[in-house]
């Protein structure tokens, strides 16, 4: 029988902030078996992990930093929020492997998966999911890396660690530690059923042209490209740089998109903020006959007119303008959430909490004002029942079947009883 | 774009909805027939046998093995029966993998399992590689064992779909063995039927569902291709039948006005009203939100055929009593013939989609046949529809300018933007010939932008030529001034490029009556950055006098259709006479569009006070290129003709016109 539970407590001092969680943990008093912990940059990992150590002694931990703070079931925690996600299944099995990126971003992927399937004691086995928490910059290696041992046979889900100012300042945490530049892979196997919902919620505006020429981008480094390295995949390269459109330089072919937009912007600007309700997107499939979008979230204008992404593109793609709304951001919210619960056996009845990550884009589209409707719109969906949302740089999911990663996404985990 | 998104929405909605149904309907009657094998074998024959044979290709394994204990006490396991029967009765020591099937869990492997260092006995020919599923099987006397099923080496492992499946297979499974083994008592036997009862109903359910729209009770869009399909196979040559395409009109006014359970309930009524006038062997289906299928199957004479579809779409014009609410319907009809216009279901549905598409154009809510010119008008807009892609991809879109003349002095004033397309054979093609259907593809906005982007790099080499105080005109259609989005692109735009005041934007009555968001959010937009209104096409549409002054348009261009051979026409000269008065009351810049002779000029000249006119008298619509790259001054644009005429002129315009000196 697995149960969920979320405690939450907000504080600019870390001491504070756990001390509150103590509280609330105590109060549970239930024995927890997988942990999930998001918290707002500020905070101090290493004491969170020693809490974590001894208030819930060898229990499979994964989480990082989340953009401004976290929310629950109870609404927004607030920008200097810690968040616990808490399991417990006595029937299930789960672990979490915590490795660095060190040269390859695929195989450190590779060894955390095996280390977490190791912990939950289930080598060799396929688990029920795999939720992951990593640094920007290496999603798709990430996937391909988890892709080598479980293919598409169970669903990858997750988040990319985030920071308050895309600034380097995100880190990951895992059951040996904190890192800054790594992932951490929870490997899980509730006694339960689970169910996923991987949206979007943007639609093209007609305009598109195919990219012809790309390149690496620094996330770290406000303009700089390099040659498209040793991970190009096939004959055909792919990258966070997008150099040109049809021929064109890609930010102005962008810019020509969104009527001049983005006139006013230097070399080195972020374009996250302008950018988030007239994204990029590309063809993810079709269902029924209709051509289902992956978003690609533009991040900085570089040199030479290029434009780099947080999420790979390949060259030849055709890439579509699409465009958004922050209502319909706030409703998508709640429709994922709904479609996660009703993908369970039993559905409602059958809904023991959730897990959701919302890409910290969606979050700046629809402005702090209003953010409290996308916790209304989830607790709505997920019947007054518990959950922890964090918000990310990105977000993993399975789309048409396909683990893929994506930016301002909603992926939800709803987990059965 | 609230549209599209929910299309999409559904559409994946309903695929998730329908996949989990057809699977569970296959698992179903999986699980039905393993049962029913594991039943009906006799006491003393092997009961997995015939479980095996449904086991294997449903999980595309090549393997199947049933451990169990010995006796409860007992580690050892001892397989009691396999798809190799060489296998059976060789004893096996359970690792922690098998351990865990053993403890109730199904398992299934990413690589492989060394199943050979469990074998304390027996020779398996098994390899590391081989995929493996484990699932728990309660045996004889509730002792417990496990099913181990291996797929050949080099196939995929298995999924969360062979796991969701193998669990309810083992509970199921137990449950019979169970039974078995307690020797058919009363009480197990009850209990087996019952199961089995529910089972089978289980199942019948599950297949109703995924075959079934919800709302209606009809065959979905995938039953009845499959309904169809088998149909089809049936047919002798001579046979005949028709496939019509019902689609209601207006549906979404239905649901916007009365709202979705109003909605619903009219598709209900409409499924209802049709399975009355339809025949036994006939099929109705619902494909999608408001598309019906109708198979008429068989028929002998087309015009049977014809008088009972006509009596299907007059009963659904009939009024419909839906909660007290009286819902006037209609439907447009196509419909496509077997075989004559179509031998398998895809090309009959779309075939009668087109000829439904084309009677929805021509005459709403009646019935169309499809014939073969219709085809290939069809096949005639994919083409155009592909072209079209290809040429905003390609920009090959063009500004073509076309002057507005100072009708007393002889002056260009402003040019009106006119969209080319210049397609790759060289052929320019006007804006009715590709508009309506760039419309339908969401290539408009894209398109406008384009032509403005053209105009604005053009601008110096145009003030050179013509001078820096021309006023240029930007068509925008009803469906994009409704569209913020758009318009906030555009006015940025044209802001941006530090020249509002040499824009209007021209627009026509429909678009001020229709939008509230343009009159609310972009009116004040306009009035802010200096960019100018024009009502097009002024007199075919509903412009009422309060809207003008509301809105306080800046100019009115008066539609062709009253311009045109003026000289000999008294009722629109009257007519005219009427707008300027309006004109002059609003103190509205008037524009007479389409001079197109010397006879309408000279009638304007002498009989009217309008000081502006644009047609092809004056000046023919001109690539910007070939109005710049000329050594010529801006007035040799106006030709002889129109100087001649002005000559001539004998009556001075009346004194009450407020005359715009800095612009005529």
């Amino acid at each position: 029988m697995v149960s969920v539970h979320s405690i939450s407590a907000c504080a600019t001092d870390t001491v504070t902030a756990l001390h509150a969680l103590e509280q609330e943990a105590a109060a549970l008093d239930v024995a927890a078996d997988f942990l999930c912990v998001f918290y707002d940059e500020i905070h101090d990992d290493q004491l969170i992990h020693d809490f974590l150590a001894a208030r819930f002694p060898g229990v499979p931990v994964l989480g990082g930093t989340s953009y401004r703070g976290t929310m629950t079931d109870k609404g927004m925690s607030g920008d200097a929020s810690i968040s616990i996600f808490l399991i417990a299944d006595p029937d299930g099995e789960y672990g979490v492997g915590l490795v660095e990126f060190a040269g390859d971003a695929a195989s450190a992927a590779e060894r955390a998966l095996r280390l977490a399937l190791e912990q939950a004691g289930c080598v060799g086995e396929l688990p029920a999911l795999i939720w992951l928490y990593q640094a920007p910059g290496h999603e798709e290696e990430v996937i391909a890396g988890l892709h080598r041992i479980v293919g598409d046979r169970c669903p990858i889900i997750g988040g990319t660690a985030a920071d308050r100012g895309i600034a380097g300042r995100w880190r990951q945490l895992g059951p040996e530690g904190y890192m800054k530049n790594g992932v951490a892979v929870g490997a899980l196997f509730p006694s339960g059923e689970v169910s996923i919902a991987f949206q979007g919620g943007y639609e093209p505006t007609g305009q598109s042209g195919v990219i012809t020429q790309i390149a690496n981008a620094d996330l770290t480094d406000p303009a700089r490209t390099s040659e498209v390295g040793a991970e190009s995949a096939g004959t055909s390269n792919y990258g966070r740089a997008i150099l040109t459109i049809d021929g064109e330089p890609a930010a102005a072919v962008y810019n020509h998109w969104l009527g001049g937009a983005l006139d006013h912007k230097q070399i080195g600007d972020s374009l996250a903020a302008d950018t988030t309700m007239c994204p990029l997107g590309i063809d993810a499939g079709k269902i029924g006959g209709i051509t289902q979008y992956l978003v690609i979230h533009p991040n900085r204008l570089l040199e030479n007119g290029a434009l780099s992404t947080f999420a790979n593109i390949k060259e030849g793609v055709r890439v579509f303008s699409m465009r958004g709304d922050p209502e319909r951001l706030v409703e998508r919210a709640g429709k994922a959430a709904a479609l996660a619960v009703a993908g369970l056996p039993g559905g409602a009845k059958n809904f023991a909490g959730g897990l959701v990550s919302y890409c910290h884009g969606n979050r700046l589209a629809i402005g702090e004002q209003k953010i409290d409707q996308v916790t209304m719109a989830l607790s709505e969906s997920f019947a007054g029942m518990p959950f922890v949302g964090c918000f990310t740089f990105g977000e993993q999911g399975q789309m048409l079947g396909y683990n893929t990663h994506g930016n301002l996404m909603i992926s939800v985990v709803a987990f059965g009883r | 774009m609230a549209d599209s998104e929910e299309l999409r929405e559904t559409i994946a909605l309903m695929k998730r909805e329908l996949d989990t149904l057809r699977q569970d309907a296959v698992h179903s009657r999986t699980l039905l027939d393993a049962l029913d094998s594991l039943l009906t074998v006799g006491d003393k024959d092997d009961p997995f046998a015939s479980v095996f044979e449904v086991l294997l290709p449903m999980f595309d394994a090549i393997l199947v093995i049933v451990l169990a204990h010995a006796d409860s006490d007992d580690q050892v396991m001892k397989c009691i029966a396999a798809s190799d029967t060489t296998l059976v009765g060789s004893l096996w020591q359970p690792d922690a993998r098998l351990q865990k099937a053993l403890n109730g869990r199904v398992v299934a492997t990413l690589g492989g399992h060394d199943l050979g260092a469990c074998m304390i006995s027996g020779d398996l020919h098994a390899n590391q590689e081989q995929p493996a599923l484990y699932l728990p099987l309660t045996h004889q006397h509730n002792r417990r064992g496990l099913l181990l099923l291996l797929r050949k080496s080099g196939l995929p492992g298995f999924d969360r779909s062979h796991m969701a499946l193998a669990h309810k297979f083992s509970l199921l499974a137990s449950h019979a063995l169970a039974a078995r083994s307690a020797q058919h008592s009363e009480v197990e036997s009850q209990r087996l039927k019952q199961l089995t009862d529910q089972l089978t109903d289980s199942q019948r359910a599950l297949a109703y569902r995924a075959n079934h729209d919800q709302l209606t009770g009809l065959p979905n869009r995938a039953y009845i291709q499959e309904l169809v399909a088998e149909r089809l196979t049936q047919k002798r040559p001579g046979d005949k039948f028709a496939l019509a395409f019902i689609d209601l009109d207006d549906f979404k006014r239905v649901n916007d006005v009365y709202g979705h359970t109003t909605g619903d309930a009219l598709l209900r009524g409409i499924a209802d009203r049709v399975r009355t006038q339809i025949r036994g062997d006939d099929i109705l289906g619902r494909i999608s939100g408001d598309e019906f299928v109708l198979v008429l199957d068989p028929f002998d004479e087309k015009n049977k055929i014809v008088s009972m579809i006509e009596r299907i779409s007059d009963l659904l014009k009939q009024p419909f009593d839906l909660n007290g609410v009286q819902v006037k319907a209609s439907g447009s009809i196509g419909v496509a013939l077997y075989p004559a216009h179509g031998r398998d279901y895809e090309t009959l549905r779309r075939n009668a989609d087109t000829a439904m598409y084309r009677t929805k154009l021509t005459a709403k809510g009646t019935v169309g046949f499809f014939n073969r010119a219709l085809g290939r008008s069809m096949s005639e807009r994919l083409r155009l529809e592909q072209q079209l892609r290809a040429a905003f991809n390609a920009r090959m879109f063009r500004c073509a300018l076309q002057a507005k003349v100072a009708i007393r002095s002889g002056r260009v004033f402003g040019f009106e933007t006119l969209l080319r397309w210049v397609d790759a054979d060289g052929n320019v093609r006007l804006p009715g010939t590709f508009l309506p259907i760039a419309s339908d593809l969401g290539l408009l906005d894209g398109i406008a932008l384009l032509q403005l982007e053209e105009l604005l790099s053009a601008l110096p080499r145009l003030d050179q030529r013509f001078g820096e105080n021309m006023l240029y005109s930007f068509n925008v259609s009803a469906a994009q001034a409704s569209r913020p989005g758009f318009m906030k692109a555009l006015i940025g735009r044209i802001t941006q490029s530090g020249r509002g005041r040499n824009f209007t934007l021209e627009l026509t009555e429909e678009s001020l009556l229709r939008a509230d968001n343009f009159r609310n959010h972009i009116l004040p937009l306009l009035r802010d950055t200096g960019i100018g209104i024009a009502i097009d096409d002024f007199g075919t549409g509903y412009s009422s006098l309060s809207m003008l002054a509301e809105l306080t348009v800046d100019e009115i261009k008066i539609d062709r259709s009253f311009i045109t051979h003026i000289q000999s026409r008294p009722h629109q000269q009257s007519i005219l006479h009427a707008i300027e008065s309006l004109g002059r009351t609003f103190g509205i810049r008037l524009i007479a569009e389409g001079i197109e002779t010397k006879d309408e000029l000279a009638w304007l000249l002498d009989n009217s006070g309008l000081l502006a006119a644009q047609g092809f008298f004056f000046h023919r619509p001109a690539f910007i290129a070939d109005l710049v790259d000329t050594d010529q001054p801006g007035d040799a644009l106006v030709p002889p003709a129109i100087r001649q005429a002005i000559g001539r002129q004998r009556t001075p315009p009346p004194r009450n016109i407020q005359l715009d000196q800095n612009l005529l």
